[in-house]
């Protein structure tokens, strides 16, 4: 056996993607159900419209954080204790744009433990004495975590990212501490109560179980129809935040871009790719297997409803800040400079094939994809133009990708430590 | 019911082969009987910077990862206190792609004295990003010394010290590897969508040849029974007191270990847990309550941690906590409690049992334990669990005299 040659691979040319059924239940609001899968386990996800933008963002995230914590009929304790009883499990996701809380049990539990949480969530009442304590846990939390240089980083990067819109507000102690109950009350009325845009189930559930799960839900969906932030522009130039005695700094470079509407958003991801967003990237390659600076960076492209930003991240011995900032410039210049050679190419097509592929395997991964393609009204037929396009672009279409979107004087390069 | 077939090769490498017809993915996995317990005390941190090293380059292929994203693949690892683990997951149709490049880095490693200089740096990074510039970072660095007093548990994986890390050179490396990274002292797990005398061929291919080895003996030193309660308290620059309270208790092969899983559960895992019920919500002493076990296969530690309210003190959140343990000690739980309880976990189990990433790790983790088909009883164990067997449990270990305590106090 010749151990010294490569086995021969296998081309991956096509993936056949499973849909969900699609329920219409308003002209905005759709339910999701991916009924096929193998096993008992069974999750819904629900989304409402209640997301950071719609409020200020201390009231938001409370009250996002509260939707469990009692109504008038039922303690914290008793609903948590009822879906223990059921074996279920949730949790609940905050962005700018919306609210998901996820919930998972078996199938023999679901509709139940969905009738507990549904109720809950619609009912809340924010009792006094769990709002002072959820009040206190924030406070804590929030205290404990500027004390990360990352997290450092991380706010003052989306003050510049979403520079002069709602975005880019944040929240500090004191806006946490002048949050009342009734700021809460009334958001929820506004958001939650009628503010249900998306639910998507996943589970062979029964087909009566989906009708019970429409009707419960059918007086809490949205009426008007979404529309998000379409134009922000970072704020280019170096920031940095000091902070006294840390060991490691933290690093985010990154320009406002678009999402997957965009015409260039397949080249981007590629490119993107090539730059930071795998463990052989030319980024990981210099500034961690050749130098050694930091235990890890990498690139991302974020989307946001009507647009998105380009992200470099990492966290770096705080002694080479400046010399990680010139190697990260150095990267972007070769791309926008030089062909990638057709090894690398060939290397990263490939990749993201087998990556394309891992993220369609079973029916959860299959109703991720489809979700990610639906809230921007397209089909799964992205896929397959994306696998067209991995296969097709070539390193001149690379070069001017970068040329256009990887130039250092439009980035906002925020350090902190 | 996870179906798998298991078989050793002549040179003592144990295979566990998981048919999944309904993946195009397959997963290859590969433990390591080492871990940071078998690490020479003043060379601690040594196994984990060695996994650092296997992505390094092997005596016939000069890039690993490299090699493995041509054919789709990605891969990964991690270092534990007991054992090493690496794993590539991969499309199915390019699964031996990921035999060669495995079985290369058990024959010989061949890397550089380069190699060996950056990933020192990435480990001393990986130190400070984990350990040194988070509040309450460096809590296991502190408090495994105060637990354990002979048992190599007393220094964490990343090692006691960065010289440590510093120092080590070439030779180390070596006879590291010629110690531990043998056929005898390993575990191959291969899942996904394959034909199974196709991959027996395969394995036989790559591995068949590969000397041996002696599974190296296991002689560490045994950490004496606790008989004093310890306490260390220590100044940090945080904005909450927080505290660890960590009871020593059976090994992973006990079935204490399923009782000490059951009764951190019970009491402290999530909102309805005893300890958040009745400290946090009805006393406000701690903005957080959390209790579990370290599940380590030597002696574990069963752990209440959290952070205590603004106002409270140590004393204060200490008598509360006892008399909590106390009467937990006295009658247990109810049966809806228990009944709760083992329907989580089976929902819990159910989930993590969909990615086929974590059955091949679950299986070679059980395989090392003794036995793969753990990963099919061990549900049944917890259905066993009676209030009696938690009482028992609670009785024995949650004992002053058998209680380390650290306390972390704010800066003022």
């Amino acid at each position: 056996m010749n151990r010294k040659t490569a086995p021969k691979t296998n081309k991956i040319d096509a993936i056949s993607f499973i849909t969900p059924e699609v329920f219409e239940l308003n002209e905005q609001t759709s339910l999701l159900w991916m009924a096929k899968v193998p096993n008992e386990t069974t999750r819904i996800d629900l989304y409402f419209n209640a997301g950071l933008r719609n409020g200020k963002n201390a009231i938001v995230s409370m009250t996002s954080s509260m939707l469990l914590s009692g109504t008038t009929s039922m303690k914290s304790t008793e609903i948590h204790s009822r879906l223990d009883d059921l074996g279920a499990f949730f949790d609940i996701g905050l962005s700018h744009e919306g609210v998901m809380i996820s919930l998972y049990a078996l199938k023999k539990n679901m509709l139940e433990a969905f009738k507990v949480l549904f109720d809950s969530i619609q009912n809340a009442s924010f009792p006094e004495d769990e709002f002072e304590e959820i009040k206190a846990e924030k406070i804590q939390n929030f205290k404990i975590n500027m004390n990360r240089v990352s997290v450092l980083a991380q706010r003052s990067f989306q003050q510049h990212i979403y520079h002069g819109t709602k975005y880019a507000e944040l929240s500090e102690e004191i806006d946490l501490q002048s949050t009342k109950q009734i700021d809460l009350i009334s958001f929820h009325q506004k958001y939650y109560q009628k503010g249900l845009f998306k639910i998507a189930i996943v589970g062979a559930l029964n087909e009566n179980h989906i009708e019970d799960i429409k009707r419960l839900i059918e007086p809490h969906i949205i009426s008007e129809s979404l529309s998000f932030l379409k134009t922000f522009c970072n704020k280019p130039g170096e920031f940095h935040i000091e902070k006294k005695d840390a060991v490691q700094t933290a690093i985010r470079v990154g320009k406002t871009l678009f999402n997957k509407k965009h015409e260039d958003f397949l080249d981007m991801s590629i490119l993107s790719t090539i730059l930071g967003d795998y463990f052989g990237s030319r980024l990981m390659k210099n500034i961690r297997e050749d130098k050694g600076y930091t235990y890890g960076i990498g690139t991302a492209i974020a989307e946001t409803g009507g647009s998105g930003y380009f992200l470099i991240g990492s966290e770096v011995g705080s002694n080479h800040l400046k010399a990680t900032l010139v190697e990260i410039k150095k990267e972007m210049l070769t791309l926008q400079q030089e062909k990638v050679s057709s090894n690398e190419l060939q290397l990263v097509k490939n990749h993201l094939l087998g990556q394309l592929l891992k993220m369609s395997d079973g029916p959860y991964a299959m109703m991720d994809l489809f979700l990610s393609v639906e809230s921007y009204q397209m089909s799964t037929a992205f896929y397959n133009s994306y696998i067209e396009r991995i296969h097709e672009i070539d390193a001149e279409t690379i070069m001017q990708t970068a040329q256009k979107y990887l130039n250092w004087n439009e980035m906002s390069v925020i350090s902190a430590g | 019911m996870i179906e798998f077939e298991r078989y050793k090769l002549e040179n003592g490498l144990t295979v566990i082969l998981h048919h999944d017809p309904t993946t195009p993915m397959a997963v290859v996995n590969t433990l390591y009987d080492v871990g940071a317990r078998d690490e020479n005390e003043q060379k601690t941190g040594f196994a984990h910077l060695f996994e650092h090293l296997m992505f390094g380059g092997s005596i016939n292929v000069g890039d690993f990862d490299q090699e493995l994203q041509k054919a789709g693949g990605e891969s990964n690892a991690f270092t534990s206190n007991d054992l090493t683990n690496y794993y590539e997951i991969i499309p199915a149709n390019n699964i031996e792609t990921a035999l060669w490049l495995e079985s290369d880095r058990m024959l010989s490693l061949a890397f550089t004295e380069k190699s060996l200089e950056v990933q020192k740096n990435v480990v001393i990074e990986e130190f400070k990003q984990r350990y040194l510039n988070q509040p309450y970072g460096d809590v296991w660095l502190e408090l495994r010394p105060l637990a354990y007093q002979k048992h190599p548990y007393k220094w964490a994986t990343i090692g006691k010290d960065i010289a440590h890390i510093e120092n080590a050179v070439m030779q180390d490396v070596k006879d590291f590897f010629k110690k531990y990274y043998c056929p005898a002292n390993a575990i191959l797990c291969i899942s996904g969508n394959f034909d199974a005398p196709e991959i027996k061929a395969l394995v036989e291919k790559y591995y068949g040849s590969i000397p041996g080895g002696l599974k190296p003996a296991r002689l560490l030193p045994l950490e004496p029974e606790q008989k004093n309660f310890r306490e260390k308290s220590i100044d940090r620059d945080v904005p909450a007191d927080a505290f660890y309270y960590a009871f020593k208790m059976s090994e992973r092969k006990n079935i204490g270990y399923y009782l000490g899983d059951f009764l951190s559960d019970a009491i402290g895992k999530d909102q309805s847990s005893l300890l958040n019920i009745t400290l946090k919500k009805e006393k406000g002493l701690v903005s957080e309550i959390n209790a579990f076990i370290t599940g380590s296969h030597d002696h574990g530690l069963f752990l209440i941690s959290g952070k205590l309210s603004d106002g409270i003190d140590f004393e204060t959140l200490d008598s509360a906590l006892w008399e909590k343990l106390n009467e937990i000690k006295e009658s247990g739980f109810t049966e809806r409690k228990l009944n709760s309880l083992k329907n989580k976990l089976s929902t819990a189990k159910a989930f993590q049992e969909q990615g086929l990433l974590n059955r091949s790790i679950s299986l070679s983790l059980f395989e090392l334990l003794g036995d793969a088909n753990g990963i099919n009883e061990e549900i049944e164990i917890y259905n066993q669990i009676e209030n009696n067997d938690i009482l028992r449990f609670a009785q024995s270990i949650l004992k002053k005299e058998n209680c380390s305590l650290l306390k972390i106090n704010k800066s003022k």
